[in-house]
């Protein structure tokens, strides 16, 4: 998987968020809006909603499944949650993850 | 309200809900976000004697930050100690801008799931969610909790019918597939915020 194809999938994921949302509440799509921490546009619910749908069209893609909130996130340095770009690149390392 | 009531995290505490949170939650429960939640009282006084009347198998919370900000609100509801079962219930957070990028609903939820596991020693939760919430529907899967059945037409929310998708969670679910998901998240914040010392409940 490309980080093209990964980038894809998280602003899908983001336009379902703001499907959910209501409009008062709908949110600026871009690969640098931040998701996580400080100036975060996003709560920890649309967060997790992100996150769902991302899981679940990353793994389709990839025909197995992968996990984005386990301890190896937790271990990295930097949130890989903290926006679309940073996110897609690490869909990207666990799509290319030996198995 | 004693300090033993109050349930402690990393970023939010659930104090336990008075009368004289009428007013803020009265004005959460009247906004957009509510609008797929069991109607309720319609004024102040209404809300602080719903308050006021809480059953003794209910225990109802106020989501507060860490610098005293109250965000939200939550509640276990229908504790059953003889079944052992209760059902999270009334998960709203009233002050959208205050939690953005901080794991407030996550740890919320996961002190409330401490409490009914932990404490009180339930070993299942189990709710209903109405159909067309589908940001709702997806927290409680990625919560742990499994989608058991659906009753159909249950809510009328909005002029239309909806049904209601029942989940539950297992205590070893919690422990095995919720908490370390939850702790996830709650750590990874910490490290962003440089919360210091933070030690993660197990």
């Amino acid at each position: 998987m490309t980080q093209e194809e990964a980038l894809a999938i998280v602003m899908r994921a983001l336009e379902t968020l703001n499907s959910e949302l209501d409009a008062s509440e709908q949110i600026d799509i871009a690969p640098d809006t931040k998701l996580f921490g400080a100036d975060s546009v996003i709560d920890s619910l649309s967060l997790v909603s992100v996150i769902v749908d991302v899981e679940g069209d990353a793994s389709d893609a990839l025909g197995f499944p992968i996990s984005l909130s386990d301890e190896r996130a937790m271990a990295l340095e930097d949130s890989p949650f903290s926006t679309p770009t940073t996110l897609a690149a690490y869909v990207v390392d666990l799509a290319n993850e030996p198995r | 309200m004693n300090d033993d009531e109050i349930l402690r995290g990393t970023f939010v505490d659930l104090r336990p809900l008075v009368p004289a949170d009428a007013a803020m939650t009265l004005g959460w429960r009247l906004g957009a976000r509510a609008r797929l939640l069991n109607s309720g009282a319609v004024d102040v006084e209404q809300q602080a004697r719903w308050i006021a009347t809480r059953p003794a198998n209910e225990d109802n919370y106020v989501i507060q930050l860490k610098d005293g900000r109250d965000v939200g609100m939550l509640s276990l509801v229908g504790i059953d100690t003889v079944n052992k079962h209760a059902e999270p219930a009334r998960f709203l957070l009233g002050e959208e801008v205050a939690v953005r990028g901080i794991p407030a609903a996550v740890e919320a939820m996961k002190l409330l799931y401490e409490h009914a596991f932990g404490t009180l020693d339930l070993i299942r939760l189990h709710g209903m969610i109405a159909g067309g919430n589908a940001r709702m529907l997806k927290w409680q899967k990625y919560l742990g909790m499994r989608e058991e059945g659906c009753m159909r037409s249950h809510y009328f929310i909005d002029g239309v019918f909806r049904d209601a998708i029942i989940v539950g969670l297992l205590k070893e679910e919690y422990l095995t597939i919720s908490r370390p998901r939850m702790n996830a998240l709650i750590a990874m914040a910490a490290q962003g915020a440089g919360v210091a010392g933070t030690e993660i409940k197990e």
